[in-house]
């Protein structure tokens, strides 16, 4: 079990740094790739060649148009446009790979962000209303219905629309803000079976204070179903947060999600071109496989019951 | 004429990669024809993992079981799955411990009484039901007719037992396997649930392997004892025999550490005290009516929406003695206990405290002034926190103690006192044995000097043998720190041992209260006596 | 029992009356000014002004919330701003071909997965069961997205199984020919966290102690499990599956998109896609009073099948 937890956690850790150090190294749309001006010079191998899409036609001012982008971007003319990348180019002939591996780094960091927010509020809100009860319950139950009497993704594709507004930032606030309500249910049910347990009495007898008792008592007793959910979330934000980029309505244009790798794809596949579905997919199954695996290991670590 | 002879018998069972439990470790017996046989030994000595290795109950995954069990001539050990099946329900049959968990929460008792009878007999839906009806009747639920659509929870713990009782029984078994029937009930419904079955085994000539942890319970039953203790056996014999004279140090002393109505030592022999002579000086106790009065409820009640659970409780407690109060479940005694702690709020009534209204007394006075046990071992401490903390954080909310080391070198004193290791202070609760943690949570109590201990059934959980140990060390305490205890317990023996005058509860309301002698010599109240004679033994 | 029901039905209000303030909010405070949406490429002040007096949105923010109730109460929104079709009309003829995919999905979805979730606890601990874990853990990590564009590639386009998309006209032909694919993915999807989910529920009431007085009582296994455990499990069960309706009722968005079925979860996200407030208010209010009335629905059949719990 042990070595499940340490595995998982590696694998977990390698594709993070791997996104990291990518991130890091990943130059801003640098528009490399197998863009060439005559189609006489266009590579079609099989699977591993840049899209491009002029008809044939010589471009007369190319000469010059390249002249100039050499000029502006500062690169020396050495650095070589690759006729085949790793895992193929996209349309504009962007490393799939490093596009991949960018976009796990989006990916984790929204994922986390908005999980870590929304648990922070669900168990605040969590805890008041189990350990308190009566009006204070009432009225944060209320909002709980509430926010969940709409469907989720409705909520959140609502509120994208009416935001209007793109960017990683908004991305974070749209599900942290309306992602509380599960750990809310399940805080507030742990907190509500604790309150009447005897060590929480015994706590009441020395004389121990209700906000003592709600969080340096009861909250050691929760964390274990906490930390599973923050990691449920980050999981589940990070499926949501590429079904938004792909509608169009997530990260900016500017940053890699996969969710945008995506909805490239999906024109792409009428032309025969798959590689960048594979690995967007891949990228994406082996972060949420591993991230899954580890709230597993972390579950079955944590369970009182085991000890 | 043996009719289940065990031979050899060893179970393990693998907890994880490198540890295995010997729960048995070759033991042999025999149940004769029609007898009644008691499997007696406290947790952890196996009695239970023998009953399911009979059974073929063990679980498949973490177990194993090597030896002979003989029924009728055929080996067990060796018959295939479906002849197992074949005898289970039909021929031996068992029943548990906890009847509300044992019974399937979403079926009707007449389906499931009916399903033994419909897999075993072959009967139809409607013959089956009606034979339910039957059964029901014979184990002494009223009105059987409408009780065979009734869903578990719908019974109370006595009548879900006696549905067991029935579901067993349907087939004709020759051996019915009783683990701890009457462990959960109370001890009124004990003695009828006792009775019952032995009225069944005589009426049906059928045999009866009782197990259970307190061997006074068996004096009334049993033909032959088997006592065991971490997986081996004991002794075995005939009961009166055993009960005579008993041959090994552990049967002494389990007959002997349980508190009887007869005598009061000045302390309860514990295991380790066997084989040795133990001195016979008694214990008084009683009030004189000249003492402090440190306590005193003038019709304390308490009243939920539906229903009076307290109903105009008034008692005196005297400094340094003790009142105890017995009650069975349900009768208010917690309630009592968790008013008087200021954990729940009285709808009605007025303690007096030290000479003042209790609710005059600031929080912080009263509870260090008043502290309580629970019941629980494995709930009432903090699974979180480490021993040391638990006994240390009392102190630093009360702002006692000198410091951080100060609090720490008091915590280990109070560790020492309740005979643990001062080890004890760096680990988790986790770590120890039900006995142990009840030795914390009492430190605990201690540790702000209380002149008030609240003792709500602090040993009802625990073995016979721990309980002793226990009740020893509380009277310790009283006697070096002269504090008052309200003890309260569903076992009389216990409560005549510990008390100076006893309260009898029943449905919320005070029936007696009487000093502790006097009470048991010559009760007056109908439940007293009720209660009194249902003990096991009387 | 009705005074139960009628006590919750007086519960919807408080919560309706909170989804239309949020709804409220978001829309005519957070929203911004519609016309500057609708007015089109050259807005010119007094267009602007007719636009929004049409809408009505120069009122005041309490005359606005007061429309927006009345709209509710007599279920009409208007017309959508991008296809000035009546929003209540929009719902009527969209609601068929979303329940024709939906229905037989979760009917098909959780009898699979039920059945699987009971194999595999049954042999937990097995190398079939974690096998089985994992390959749901995976399953789970595959955007539903990837899910509908390979398939709908792979089994459609190059096989030519499936149309790839589409909408016929008689229900049969829309539930064999058209729906097929569609619910194919949606069972897919749901297959990995539902056997997740269920296989919990039937290693809760595999430890219970009434298993081991069933096997006690000379019981096979088979009944053991399908009659006892089966019973008890599908409490939970039940409950889940009603939880899930209204959120599949929203129309399973992605599906209808891709599929072209004209549903009401794809005038969702179309609607979304052009900030066409109208029908985006209207669902998501409607949407909500279904889902209130599901979980009531959910809770009298819990209480049916679970003979514990009592009304109060």
């Amino acid at each position: 079990m042990f070595l499940a937890v340490t595995a998982a956690s590696a694998a977990g850790w390698i594709v993070r740094d791997w996104g990291a150090e990518a991130g890091v190294s990943y130059a801003p749309p640098g528009f490399l790739g197998a863009q060439t001006r005559s189609s006489a010079s266009v590579e079609r191998d099989r699977g591993t060649a840049g899209k491009q899409d002029d008809y044939g036609i010589v471009d007369p001012l190319a000469p010059d148009l390249a002249e100039i982008a050499k000029t502006l971007s500062g690169r020396s003319s050495s650095q070589a446009r690759a006729p085949t990348l790793a895992f193929g180019g996209d349309k504009w002939g962007r490393d799939v790979l490093k596009k991949a591996v960018k976009g796990t780094q989006t990916s984790l960091f929204v994922g986390l962000a908005a999980a870590l927010l929304a648990t922070f509020l669900g168990t605040l809100l969590g805890a008041q209303a189990g350990y308190y009860g009566g009006w204070v319950d009432d009225v944060l139950n209320w909002f709980y219905g509430v926010f969940t009497s709409i469907p989720y993704l409705l909520l959140v594709l609502a509120i994208a629309a009416v935001l209007n507004e793109k960017g990683a930032t908004t991305v974070i606030l749209i599900l942290g803000l309306t992602g509380w309500t599960g750990i809310f249910r399940l805080v507030r049910a742990e907190y509500l079976k604790h309150r009447v347990r005897e060590y929480v009495l015994a706590a009441d007898a020395v004389g121990a204070s209700g906000m003592r008792r709600m969080f340096v008592h009861i909250l050691p007793n929760v964390s274990h179903v906490i930390l599973v959910q923050l990691s449920l979330h980050v999981v589940a934000f990070i499926k949501l947060e590429v079904i938004l980029s792909f509608l169009g309505f997530g990260v900016g244009v500017d940053t890699v999600s996969w969710g945008s790798m995506l909805a490239e794809s999906a024109t792409e596949l009428l032309l025969g071109k798959w590689w960048q579905l594979a690995a967007a997919t891949l990228a994406m199954a082996l972060l949420v496989t591993a991230f899954s695996l580890f709230t597993d290991a972390l579950r079955d670590a944590l369970d009182p019951r085991l000890k | 004429m043996s009719l289940l002879q065990v031979g050899g018998l060893a179970v393990d069972f693998r907890v994880d990669a490198e540890t295995t439990l010997h729960a048995v470790r070759g033991i042999g017996f025999e149940v004769p024809e029609q007898s009644s046989v008691a499997l007696v030994g406290e947790s952890g000595s196996g009695k239970s993992a023998t009953a399911l290795a009979i059974m073929g109950l063990l679980p498949r995954e973490n177990s194993t079981a090597s030896g002979r069990i003989l029924y009728a001539g055929r080996d067990l050990m060796q018959a295939g799955r479906k002849e197992m099946r074949g005898l289970r329900g039909a021929q031996i049959s068992m029943i548990f411990q906890e009847p509300m968990s044992s019974l399937n929460p979403v079926f009707s008792i007449g389906f499931q009484v009916g399903e033994v009878l419909r897999e075993h007999r072959g009967l139809s839906r409607a013959a089956s039901r009606q034979r339910a009806i039957e059964l029901l009747g014979e184990v002494g639920l009223s009105d059987p007719a409408t009780k065979v659509d009734a869903h578990p929870f719908q019974l109370s713990g006595g009548e879900q037992q006696r549905a067991m009782i029935a579901m067993a029984i349907a087939c004709e078994p020759r051996l019915l396997i009783a683990d701890e029937p009457t462990t959960a009930l109370d001890v009124t419904v004990q003695k009828q649930i006792l009775e019952l079955l032995a009225r069944l085994k005589a009426g049906r000539r059928m045999a009866l392997l009782f197990i259970t942890h307190d061997l006074s319970l068996v004096r009334e039953i049993a033909d032959h004892v088997v006592v065991m203790r971490d997986g081996e056996i004991r002794e075995q014999g005939a009961a009166a025999d055993l009960f005579r004279s008993p041959q090994d140090p552990y049967t002494q002393a389990l007959l002997a550490c349980r508190p009887t109505l007869a005598q009061r030592p000045r302390r309860l022999p514990v295991v380790e005290d066997f084989p040795a002579s133990l001195s016979t000086q008694e214990r008084t106790r009683g009030l004189t009516g000249e003492e402090e009065i440190i306590l005193e409820a003038r019709g304390l009640a308490k009243r939920y929406e539906t229903k009076s659970v307290v109903k105009g409780a008034s008692f005196r407690i005297a400094r340094g003695k003790t009142l105890g109060l017995v009650g069975e479940s349900g009768s208010g005694k917690t309630t009592i206990a968790m008013m008087l702690a200021r954990l729940q709020p009285a709808s009605g009534g007025e303690v007096r405290f030290g000479g003042r209204d209790a609710l005059d007394v600031p929080r912080m006075e009263y509870k260090r002034r008043v502290q309580i046990v629970f019941q629980n071992p494995y709930g009432s401490l903090n699974p979180r926190f480490t021993v040391g903390r638990i006994l240390t954080e009392p102190m630093l909310i009360h702002d006692l103690g000198a410091g951080e080391a100060g609090r720490r070198a008091a915590a280990l004193e109070l560790l020492r006192r309740v005979a643990l290791p001062e080890s004890a202070f760096f680990k988790y609760p986790h770590e120890f044995s039900g006995g142990q943690r009840q030795r914390i949570a009492i430190a605990r109590a201690l540790a702000l000097r209380p002149e008030l201990l609240i003792c709500d059934e602090p040993v009802s959980a625990l073995d016979v043998s721990i309980q002793a140990q226990l009740l020893n060390l509380l009277q310790d305490l009283q006697d070096e720190y002269r504090m008052s205890y309200l003890f309260i317990s569903h076992d009389l023996a216990v409560v005549k041992y510990m008390a100076d005058e006893v309260m009898v509860m029943k449905d919320g309301e005070i029936v007696e209260t009487a000093g502790s002698d006097e009470i048991y010599a010559r009760p007056r109240h109908p439940y007293t006596k009720l209660l009194l004679s249902s003990m096991p033994g009387q | 029992m009705t005074a139960y029901v009628v006590r919750r039905v007086w519960q919807f209000f408080p919560t309706l009356g909170g989804v239309v303030l949020l709804v409220f909010f978001l829309f005519n405070w957070v929203g911004g000014d519609p016309a500057y949406l609708l007015v089109g490429k050259i807005p010119s002040p007094e267009r602007i002004e007719e636009i929004r007096r049409g809408l009505g949105v120069d009122q005041p923010y309490v005359v606005q919330l007061w429309i927006f109730v009345k709209q509710i109460a007599s279920a009409d929104f208007g017309a959508s701003w991008a296809t000035n079709e009546r929003v209540s009309h929009i719902f009527a003829t969209r609601l068929g071909p979303s329940l024709t995919v939906l229905l037989p999905l979760l009917v098909v979805s959780t009898a699979l997965s039920m059945v699987a979730a009971m194999l595999v606890a049954y042999v937990r601990g097995s190398l079939t069961d974690r096998a089985i874990m994992v390959g749901c853990t995976v399953g789970q990590s595959i955007s539903i997205l990837v899910y509908i564009l390979a398939l709908q590639y792979l089994l459609a386009y190059r096989l030519g199984w499936f149309p790839v998309q589409g909408w016929g006209s008689t229900l049969g032909e829309n539930l064999w020919r058209y729906s097929a694919l569609p619910i194919l993915v949606g069972v897919i999807v749901s297959l990995a966290p539902d056997i997740r989910l269920y296989r919990s529920f039937f290693l809760d009431e595999i430890n219970q102690d009434y298993v081991r007085t069933a096997r006690a009582k000379g019981l096979g296994e088979g009944r053991v499990m399908g009659i006892h455990v089966l019973r008890n499990a599908a409490i939970p069960i039940v409950t889940n599956v009603m939880i899930q309706l209204p959120g599949l009722l929203a129309g399973a968005f992605l599906i209808e998109r891709f599929f072209s079925i004209p549903g009401i979860g794809r005038e969702v996200i179309l609607a979304v896609e052009r900030s066409d407030f109208p029908v985006i208010k209207a669902v998501t209010v409607y949407v909500a009073v279904a889902t209130m009335a599901v979980n009531l629905a959910a809770d009298l059949i819990y209480r049916t099948l679970d003979p514990r719990v009592r009304l109060d």
